[in-house]
């Protein structure tokens, strides 16, 4: 038997074995960040709606053009009990809450040192107010755009 | 809420088949070509050759098996990774220290290690045992090589590594304190750090510096943990520490925190140098050392009581690093084939400088792919950190304090073996023969498994 010929094909099929290891690892790699990808789209759970950031103020945790899933109501503040946190200097603890009532979101200031403006005009502290699809929210520096799902 | 039926990890076990198949045909080849150089047949000695790499394989599934039945869903890239790394290791070790050297790597290294990664995932809230008696286990851990920088046995190059208790075999104190140091730090950090943080002195308008007292702890540990691998002699585990502490407080901290602590230190360090440079000498081990990286083929002559001793560098520190570049080079890019190779010329092959042996004998091909798989091994072990919650400051540091004590490890050590940086005495994870050094790596990958799976098993019973 000729071991010089073995030998010689058994080296090369070692580094062969040893390259599709790990070939086959990245390919792992591919397929678990591709189906994960795949499993968070379907297994999310329904939203009604979004928040663009626009402006992120002067807190370094958000950047522009992140986008927040809201819950059919969501808090917004600086601490860190909300369901957003905002770490903008202008923003109070408790600055403001969003509500899904089925049909239309609403904005309620909760009495912030700064309040709150939709389009520009300022919000009465306490009340409810109304927003449309690509409504523009401010919070302190922060400004938000609104993505309504059931309008898009 | 939990599934009734085990989970099917397909990416490992096709992966765990492919590294089977990877260890026979490489010590079948290793033992055919070993030999045949003796001019012998090679069926005679396959069975006996064939052994450890069964025993391995079996392992690995066993491993595998009880990996799925514990529910574990994600992650299955790292098990294979460091599968595939011990592998290579294996074949190495048997290569040049014969059948002994492979089973004494599996059972004072593997087995055990292994077995202790599996506990760790059977019961992951043992995890929080550690974070919660974190202080006695540190002490418990920083007396252990106290005692052997102070009564432990000596070995040949006068570097007190090991600690004999009795019947058991002595075992290498400096391994585990680099594990305990990761807890020590990730605990200090998660209990004081904020605290700390948030006290801090402003040091020219941007600069925080946290009072004092946060130091005292943390310094205390770390100054008794490198006195202790200074009396050891050894100073590749100094390094390993330094850079898990550098590591740690960078991701643990604010960077103007981290600056302003870093620089004080690296100006103490400083002044320690200057100080220790004027009163005291350099140990001869580092100074000879470092002139062997800057030139392995000097003629200069080491000096013992400052008398000449006879012995040039090239003949001492720089023998090794020659050999090991001589290996490289004669390896190439495929290799010489295993068993084909003589990398047995290269002191220390087996554990400290593999990587060496690996590139002459599996190629340039082979060592970087080994450097590739201890990059992915990395960066997965990140992503399992990415994947907890920030709220677990301690879990989540302690991962990267492993992450990367796993990767100074590789750098320093291919680093020296390839003479790019001065050699340092420390073993690459997964690859080198050593029992303490292999057991500790092996539980630092069981803690990175078991919180993955804790941290599934949170998000099921929500």
């Amino acid at each position: 038997m000729d071991w010089n010929l073995i030998l010689f094909v058994s080296k090369w099929a070692t580094i062969g074995v040893f390259y599709s290891v790990l070939l086959f690892l990245l390919f792992g790699v591919y397929r678990e960040m591709t189906g994960s990808m795949r499993k968070v789209k379907t297994a999310n759970t329904i939203t009604y709606g979004r928040l663009y950031v626009r402006n992120a103020g002067d807190d370094k945790h958000i950047r522009v053009g992140a986008i927040f899933d809201l819950k059919t109501e969501t808090r917004l503040g600086a601490d860190t009990d909300n369901d957003v946190v905002l770490r903008d200097s202008y923003v109070s603890g408790h600055h403001a809450v969003l509500r899904w009532d089925g049909v239309t979101w609403w904005v309620e200031d909760l009495r912030s040192r700064n309040g709150t403006m939709v389009n520009d005009q300022p919000c009465e502290p306490g009340l409810p107010q109304p927003l449309a699809n690509g409504s523009v929210l401010t919070l302190g520096e922060m400004e938000f755009v609104l993505i309504d799902q059931d309008a898009e | 809420m939990r599934k009734e039926q085990a989970v099917t990890r397909p990416v490992e076990g096709m992966a765990l088949i492919l590294i089977a198949i990877f260890l026979l045909l490489a010590f079948f080849s290793a033992n055919a070509a070993l030999q045949v150089r003796q001019g012998l047949s090679p069926w005679t000695s396959l069975p006996g050759a064939l052994l450890p790499p069964l025993l391995v394989i079996v392992t690995f599934t066993l491993f595998h098996r009880f990996l799925a039945l514990q529910n574990i869903q994600s992650e299955q890239i790292l098990f294979p990774v460091v599968c595939l790394l011990f592998s290579v290791g294996l074949v190495v070790i048997w290569r040049l220290r014969g059948a002994d050297g492979a089973w004494q790597q599996i059972s004072r290294g593997f087995l055990p290690g292994i077995l202790l990664a599996g506990l760790l995932v059977a019961r992951p809230q043992w995890i929080e045992h550690i974070r919660r008696w974190a202080i006695p286990l540190c002490m418990a851990g920083l007396a252990l090589p106290v005692l052997t920088g102070l009564f432990g046995s000596v070995d040949e190059t006068g570097a007190r590594l090991a600690l004999k208790i009795g019947p058991l075999p002595a075992i290498q104190t400096s391994e585990p304190l680099k594990l305990i140091l990761i807890i020590f730090l990730a605990w200090f950090i998660e209990q004081h750090g904020q605290v700390a943080e948030g006290r801090g002195h402003i040091l020219f308008g941007w600069l925080r510096l946290p009072a004092f007292k946060y130091f005292v702890p943390g310094v205390l540990f770390v100054v008794l943990a490198t006195g202790a691998l200074v009396l050891m002699a050894d100073y590749g585990a100094v390094l390993i520490l330094a850079c898990i502490f550098i590591g740690l407080l960078y991701v643990g901290f604010e960077m103007r925190t981290f600056l302003a602590v870093i620089a004080i230190g690296a100006a103490l360090a400083l002044l320690m140098g200057l100080i220790l440079t004027v009163a005291w000498e350099v140990p001869a081990v580092i100074q000879y050392r470092f002139q062997a990286f800057q030139d392995p083929w000097s003629r200069e002559m080491i000096l013992v009581n400052g008398q000449p001793s006879g012995v040039t560098i090239a003949d001492g520190p720089g023998y090794q690093i020659q050999q090991a570049i001589y290996a490289v080079t004669a390896g190439g890019i495929t290799g010489s084939g295993l068993g084909f190779g003589s990398p047995d010329y290269v002191p220390l092959a087996y554990s400290d400088f593999i990587f060496a042996a690996v590139v002459e004998e599996l190629g340039s091909i082979i060592g970087a792919a080994i450097l590739f798989l201890f990059a992915v091994l990395l960066l997965r072990i990140f992503r399992a950190v990415l994947q907890l919650p920030p709220e677990l400051m301690f879990e989540r540091l302690m991962l990267v304090g492993i992450g990367v004590h796993l990767f100074t490890q590789v750098f320093v050590m291919v680093g020296g073996t390839l003479n790019v940086l001065p050699v340092t005495g420390v073993t690459i994870p997964f690859l080198s023969l050593g029992g303490m050094a292999l057991i500790t790596n092996l539980v630092e990958i069981g803690l990175v498994l078991a919180l993955i799976r804790r941290q599934e098993m949170a998000a099921q019973d929500v």
